[in-house]
């Protein structure tokens, strides 16, 4: 048999298995170039009146802030509740969860966690949220025609409303193609025009047929990956089957019914909220807690110091997107700058 | 496919392991029915050229027939009608020798399942191993395991059996039993290509012979051919040893003068009868004249340059 | 004389190799052995939970106490990084390698067993030994499950629950989706069992693979070269434990084996396809 031919069995999958990671990415993006062109006004008046009511699919999300990375636990294994190093797994890891939405109240976000999940129920005024680590469930019955509904993690549709909502003369919007979980998109690319934000540009891709918003990403100045990303990597448009909606707590589930307050109680006052000091404006917005992180760092101070380095004023945590300051006189600076623009706010 | 056909056929059969050659050149031909020995010493190249004519080593260079057909092209429909020993048996030593015949029987293609008991009790039959089918191979002396590795050549009828020393490990009551085996196989039409580094054996069996020798063929033909081709001396007894050296050199022998006689390689030419014209008509007085022909065993000590290990 | 050739053995007799082979697998005391090893995580797991019940731990251990069918899960947990791919390791790695040291693979050869037929036969008695492992950690776990605790109506991870016929489908699709993970591995052993007539040098080359390809999906550093990992959805079958199902990892996790199988398949085929038989 011939020396060559006969490694011919390994080297076909081999140039198939490249030629599809090589391959499809370009593909996808060829999908979106048909599109015909549209303003930004009409992109955002497509995401307005989306018609899509009903859907279900995958939204992924992925951050890479350019914290330090920290191994994974070994999976399988429970790792303790420390709620320290919860956030910063929420910060650094990437979560996968499956949504369902049909009609304004019916929803269901299943969030994929290793070996784990976290839900949230909604039928009608039901709501139920569920963590299998804690095998706990907790249960509020809305008022009769409440539409907006606790959520677990932000829809893509929310996040949109939310960042349209800043488009303002500080910002540069301009409206491209693109393609998201398979379909055709119009991205809405919003550009700070202020040179001090640390965020180089907000991507919001719309699907070109019910406008429904799939995919959010944030870019950092001066970076080619998206900082944070949340989007569909699959959708369906047709209704869920009806059961996805529904939850019924096994006999071995700790069931705590929640009480929705009507209304601020009588003589409530928020005891201990410190009020934010609001500097600079637009992107450059910079807030000011009095909170006295440093002083009462306590156990998780070993933590705090791995991941803030020094500063003049006290210690800076510096992410790709956002940046917080410790002052040493117990005061916490955040925004979207870099942690001079704090540490001038501060002083 | 006609009966003249050789059972086995190769030309130029060449194995190179890196820059040795295990294999040099080979030409055999092993005729249909014949009882083939295939002699030579251990490492001289027999498994490696029975590896090859069986498609389980690929030739650096030559072509192999193997009943008329090319291998390893035609491996799938020649093998069926071949039995083979190679390199000594082997077995899965927890499974019973039945169970074992079975595997191996299972793996030739063209066999029935549903006959396939029969198949494996005939072939245990024919080598008397039938007491033992179910015990695990692993309890079987080296002998058993050589007539297992028998029977498994003998599982399908058979064209041609390639048995690679088939007597090795039995003791002397089994090697009669595997040659009279082997005789009424050839009997029934089978060609058997027996290899072996036992002189003794081959002279007992084969039809013919083949010897190897460093990875070269040095002889082949019928064991009558190669016994007449060997060297042979005549020694003359006579007084007159002066005399007879110069007859004997003018017939073109290069005689040695003894102290009773003479003697002299003969070459295949000269008949021992001109030899004694020569001398009696040259007034010679010969007291005795012989003519010895070199036993096998010399004869391939010659070949090969190296001994036969006749005791086994 | 000439005999009718055979060009397509009829199904029958084109089987009677696998079935051969799945005998000698399943008749050798190892095989057996390694089996009731894999029973006994569960097994171990089951008893210790029965001694003193614990909360931290592998998945699903919490929950034991209030039903045994748990046990099952847990033992998959535990087995799935170390235990399942050792033993596969072992059947992978001497598919090859283990006829070739018994002498037999020449026999098999001669018969004639074709080469490309022969290595189809030993990966199929491999991905066969791939799906028994787990159900017999599954059954191992149901039993002593049902031996030591109470057992009842199963809690997914979404919180619902599915009676015990809703369980055993749910765990034959947990067996279907670890068998199919271990396909992969399995391919690389038959890969690795062409190169050696040392069967105990594959098994143990495999499962060093199988070892490093976990600790180099544990690294963030490599995070783009983790979904090429053959492990990297070992754990995904929780997946099939949600309500609704998600089946986006058993897709990826299919299509990621099926491209280790053609690729290493290939490579076995490449090695063996025209490799001189020796030993």
């Amino acid at each position: 048999m011939n020396k060559v031919s006969r490694w011919l069995p390994a080297a076909i999958p081999a140039a198939v298995i490249a030629a599809a990671a090589l391959g499809v990415p370009a593909f996808g993006s060829a999908a979106g170039a048909r599109l015909p062109e549209k303003s930004a006004d009409e992109v955002l008046a497509l995401i307005a009146g989306s018609s899509a009511t009903r859907f279900s699919g995958t939204v992924e999300q992925s951050s890479d802030l350019g914290l330090p990375e920290l191994p994974k636990s070994a999976r399988g294994y429970s790792s303790g509740a420390d709620s320290t190093s919860a956030v910063l797994e929420l910060l650094t890891a990437d979560h996968t969860a499956q949504v369902f939405v049909d009609g304004a109240e019916r929803e269901r976000v299943q969030v994929l966690d290793d070996l784990a999940e976290r839900d949230l129920y909604r039928n009608g005024s039901d709501v139920w949220i569920y963590d299998s680590k804690q095998r706990a469930a907790h249960h509020v019955v809305l008022p009769e025609g409440s539409g907006a509904a606790p959520q677990l993690s932000a829809t893509p549709a929310e996040l949109a409303e939310k960042l349209l909502a800043a488009v303002d003369p500080t910002t540069e919007v301009d409206v491209a193609t693109g393609s998201v979980a398979g379909r055709p998109v119009y991205e809405l690319v919003l550009t700070p025009k202020s040179d001090d934000t640390l965020v180089g540009s907000v991507t919001v891709s719309v699907d070109s047929d019910t406008g429904l918003p799939l995919e959010v990403a944030v870019t950092a100045r001066g970076q080619s990956t998206d900082a944070v990303r949340v989007g569909f990597t699959s959708i369906d448009f047709s209704a869920p089957p009806a059961d996805t909606f529904t939850f019924t707590p096994s006999a071995d589930t700790r069931v705590t019914e929640e009480e929705l307050p009507s209304g601020p109680p009588e003589g409530y006052a928020a005891p201990d909220l410190p009020s934010p000091t609001v500097t600079g404006a637009g992107w450059d917005t910079v807030v000011a807690l009095p909170v006295d992180v440093l002083g009462s760092a306590g156990s998780s101070s070993a933590l705090l110091a791995q991941l803030t380095t020094p500063v003049a004023e006290g210690r800076a945590l510096q992410t790709s997107l956002v940046s917080v300051l410790f002052t040493a006189d117990g005061r916490l600076l955040a925004g979207a700058v870099p942690v001079e623009a704090l540490e001038a706010a501060a002083r | 496919m006609t009966a003249a056909e050789a059972a086995i056929r190769t030309t130029g059969l060449t194995k190179e392991f890196g820059r040795q050659k295990a294999v040099d050149g080979l030409d055999l031909e092993v005729p249909r029915g014949a009882i083939f020995g295939f002699l030579g010493p251990n490492g001289s190249g027999k498994t490696t050229t029975i590896r090859m004519i069986l498609g389980l080593a690929s030739a650096t260079r030559g072509d192999i027939a193997l009943l008329g057909e090319p291998m390893p092209s035609a491996l799938r429909s020649v093998l069926p009608r071949v039995g083979a020993l190679v390199e000594g048996p082997a077995f899965y030593p927890f499974l019973s020798g039945a169970a074992n015949l079975r595997r191996l029987d299972a793996a030739d293609p063209p066999s029935s399942s549903r006959t396939r008991s029969a198949r494996v009790t005939a072939a245990l039959d024919r080598v008397g191993l039938r007491h033992a089918a179910g015990k695990k191979v692993t309890a079987y002396s080296l002998g058993m395991k050589q007539r297992l590795g028998i029977a498994n050549a003998l599982l399908a009828p058979r064209d041609l059996l390639v048995l690679d020393e088939p007597t090795n490990g039995l003791d002397p009551q089994g090697t009669r039993e595997v040659r009279t085996l082997i005789r009424s196989l050839a009997e029934e039409g089978t060609t058997v290509f027996v290899s072996s580094h036992l002189l003794t054996e081959i002279e007992q069996l084969c039809t013919h012979v083949a010897v190897m020798s460093a990875g070269r063929l040095v002889a082949q033909g019928t064991l009558d051919e190669l016994r007449e081709v060997g060297r042979s001396e005549v020694r003359v007894e006579t007084p007159d040893t002066a005399e007879a050296v110069e007859v004997l050199g003018r017939l073109g022998l290069v005689p040695v003068a003894g102290a009773s006689g003479v003697t002299a390689e003969l070459d295949g030419k000269l008949l021992p009868e001109r030899v004694t014209a020569a001398l009696v008509e040259a007034g010679v007085r010969v007291r005795g004249i012989a003519v010895e022909h070199q036993t096998l065993e010399e004869r391939f000590v010659a070949l090969t340059g190296e001994g036969f290990d006749v005791a086994g | 004389m000439s005999r009718a050739e055979p060009v397509a053995a009829p199904p029958a007799r084109a089987f009677a190799l696998l079935g051969s082979e799945l005998s000698v697998l399943f008749r050798r005391r190892r095989t057996w052995a390694m089996l009731a090893a894999l029973a006994l995580v569960p097994i171990l797991v089951g008893i210790a939970v029965r001694i003193r019940s614990s909360s931290n731990g592998p998945a699903f251990l919490a929950a034991i106490s209030d039903n045994g069918l748990f046990v099952s899960f847990t033992g998959l947990t535990v087995s799935i990084p170390l235990f399942l791919p050792l033993t596969i390791g072992v059947v992978a790695g001497d598919t090859i390698a283990g006829e070739a040291s018994l002498g037999t693979l020449r026999y098999l050869l001669v018969a004639p067993t074709g080469r490309v037929r022969l290595l189809l036969v030993k990966y199929a008695g491999a991905a066969v030994f791939a799906l028994a492992a787990p159900l017999v950690v599954l059954l191992a776990g149901v039993g002593i499950g049902a031996l030591l605790f109470p057992i009842g109506p199963v809690t997914l991870l979404s919180g619902n629950t599915v009676g015990i016929d809703g369980f055993a489908v749910r765990a034959l699709l947990l067996a279907a989706y670890v068998a199919v993970s271990l396909l992969g591995l399995s391919a690389i052993g038959l890969f690795v069992s062409t190169l050696t007539t040392v069967p105990v040098g594959a098994m143990a080359a495999t499962i060093v693979l199988a070892a490093a390809a976990q600790i180099l999906d544990t690294l963030p550093q490599l995070d783009w070269l983790h979904p090429w990992l053959f492990s990297h959805y070992w754990f995904g079958f929780a997946d099939l434990l949600r309500d609704p199902i998600a089946w986006d990892s058993f897709g990826q996790n299919a299509l990621l084996q099926l491209g280790y199988i053609a690729f290493f398949g290939g490579l076995a085929y490449g090695r063996f396809a025209t490799k001189d038989i020796l030993s």
